[in-house]
């Protein structure tokens, strides 16, 4: 109770009359001093969030939902309304510039990543069956498909003969991730098929995946993703680093699952929660970067 | 609240005072079936973000001193095998059929009474959730009857109830008639007990 008091007593007075205090004695507002003060990565874009995001001014609080083109217009705005000379703070510009780039990047990845996830596998779409193929093609390079719909599919971890029904609610994002992974990964992605077709410690390599893209989507939407992203991104976030971190879930779900030797497949959910429970710990920590030591077949700058 | 219950909540609203302090129901059916998605509508959760469910969810209610434990349990045929370690003390069972995927009507009506015969459901009362009802082409829930032969159960209580997990339509009527029989079920063995002891 008396914490809720402070927190709000502090929010709505205290806050502003000790920036303005500080403002005084320093003669820089709380952005520059974020800007100078932090290296760039998490720490300083959170703070950085949360002094736009908690601010009375329209201006500053609207940087937040402005648009990728006309952020430079808002950082111009922003420096006119605190005030801010850039002969005498000649950096900060575009380090708040980077800032917003990575706060509403990451809003503009989520609304991407969403778009995908409800789009629903079509066997009318022409695109969608050659992206299933081509899974099939980069797992399992030395054997045929026989058919569309055949019990082969199960020998990647699908559930039936026709993998269409296995997207559900993760529609094609879960379909793009398992190539991305197959396609940027190759090796690594069919050592982790070969342990997931282990007699007794395998579990279901492409079922297993989507329900990795849930745990990537989900950790995205709540907003858990963004230290990572501010410090490993240096700009907007896309979609091939949501991709990325998918890859990285992928491959170290399958280093715990080994190491862990679950009784059976019927464990799985216990020791999802687990692996889950070390992600979160992870990114408790300001200087997280999710990302694989081995360096993607096809990277691209 | 005033509001009658729904899902989850509503079942154990109904059974508050009889003898047993806990009641297990198991759902079951093949891959795809529903069986998560009817699971998290009855815990009034999110159902558009399901994925095929490797091993098991389980959701469980308590209240009034009581507790209610549902168990879902993926269908696709490699885990199967593992349907029958979850079997025992169960008091109900859900099978959950999709009324649209007509090709596998067969295999679904194999499992179905490959369960049935299983010592550890004996008499156990099954209610079948003829699901996804919300699709053009799903088959009525009597024909879907038919197919299964129910009209040979005679040795356990049935019912199918056409429903759609993702709308919710036909859902509580499907709980409703899971109330009354696990009420019943309890009233019987408690008598047949009784009666045991004197």
């Amino acid at each position: 109770m008396f914490g809720y008091i402070w927190q709000y007593v502090y929010t709505s007075f205290l806050r502003y009359w000790l920036k303005w205090f500080v403002r005084q004695a320093t003669g820089k507002c709380e952005l520059q001093r974020i800007c100078s003060g932090f290296k760039p990565g998490a720490t300083r874009t959170t703070k950085t969030e949360y002094s736009l995001r908690s601010s009375k001014n329209k201006v500053l609080r609207g940087a937040l939902e402005s648009s990728k083109d006309t952020l430079g217009q808002c950082v111009d705005q922003i420096m006119k309304e605190k005030n801010v000379k850039p002969q005498k703070d000649p950096l900060f510009k575009e380090s708040l510039h980077t800032c917003l780039l990575q706060i509403t990047g990451y809003g503009s990845l989520y609304i991407s990543v969403e778009d995908l996830r409800k789009e629903v596998f079509s066997s009318e779409n022409a695109e969608h069956e050659a992206m299933l193929l081509k899974l099939w093609d980069l797992l399992m390079p030395t054997v045929k498909l026989e058919s569309r719909l055949t019990k082969q599919w199960g020998d990647i971890g699908f559930q039936g003969d026709d993998p269409k029904t296995d997207f559900r609610g993760m529609g094609m994002l879960g379909l793009i991730n398992l190539v991305f992974f197959s396609e940027n990964y190759t090796e690594e992605a069919r050592q982790v098929l070969s342990h997931a077709n282990h007699p007794k410690l395998g579990y279901s390599y492409a079922i297993v995946g989507i329900n990795l893209t849930e745990m990537a989507y989900s950790l995205l939407k709540s907003g858990a993703l963004k230290p990572h992203f501010y410090n490993t991104v240096h700009g907007a976030p896309g979609l091939r680093h949501f991709h990325q971190l998918y890859c990285y879930l992928a491959y170290e779900f399958d280093k715990f699952w080994v190491l862990e030797e679950p009784e059976s497949i019927m464990q799985f959910n216990q020791y999802r929660e687990k692996f889950h429970s070390i992600v979160r710990t992870h990114l408790q920590d300001p200087d997280v970067s999710l990302t694989l030591s081995i360096h993607p077949k096809n990277q691209q700058k | 609240m005033g509001e009658a219950q729904k899902g989850l909540l509503s079942v154990i609203e109904k059974l508050k005072g009889s003898t047993e302090q806990e009641v297990r129901i198991v759902l079951l059916g093949l891959d795809n079936a529903g069986k998560t998605t009817l699971l998290k509508s009855l815990a009034s959760e999110d159902v558009n973000t399901i994925t095929p469910t490797q091993g098991f969810n389980i959701k469980s209610v308590a209240s009034h001193g009581m507790k209610l434990n549902v168990w879902d349990i993926g269908g696709q045929r490699k885990i199967r095998p593992f349907w029958k370690k979850y079997l025992e003390n169960t008091d109900l069972l859900i099978y959950v059929i999709d009324s649209a995927d007509k090709k596998r009507f067969e295999e679904t009506g194999l499992e179905l009474s490959e369960l049935t015969d299983e010592e550890n459901l004996k008499g156990v009362p099954v209610l079948i959730f003829a699901n996804k009802q919300d699709l053009a082409t799903a088959s009525p829930a009597s024909e879907i009857a038919e197919g299964l032969n129910l009209h040979t159960y005679r040795d356990r209580e049935w019912q199918i109830q056409a429903c759609s997990a993702v709308s919710g339509e036909g859902v509580q009527d499907g709980m409703n008639w899971i109330c009354n029989n696990i009420m019943n079920r309890k009233k019987r063995t408690s008598v047949k007990t009784d009666q045991d002891e004197t």
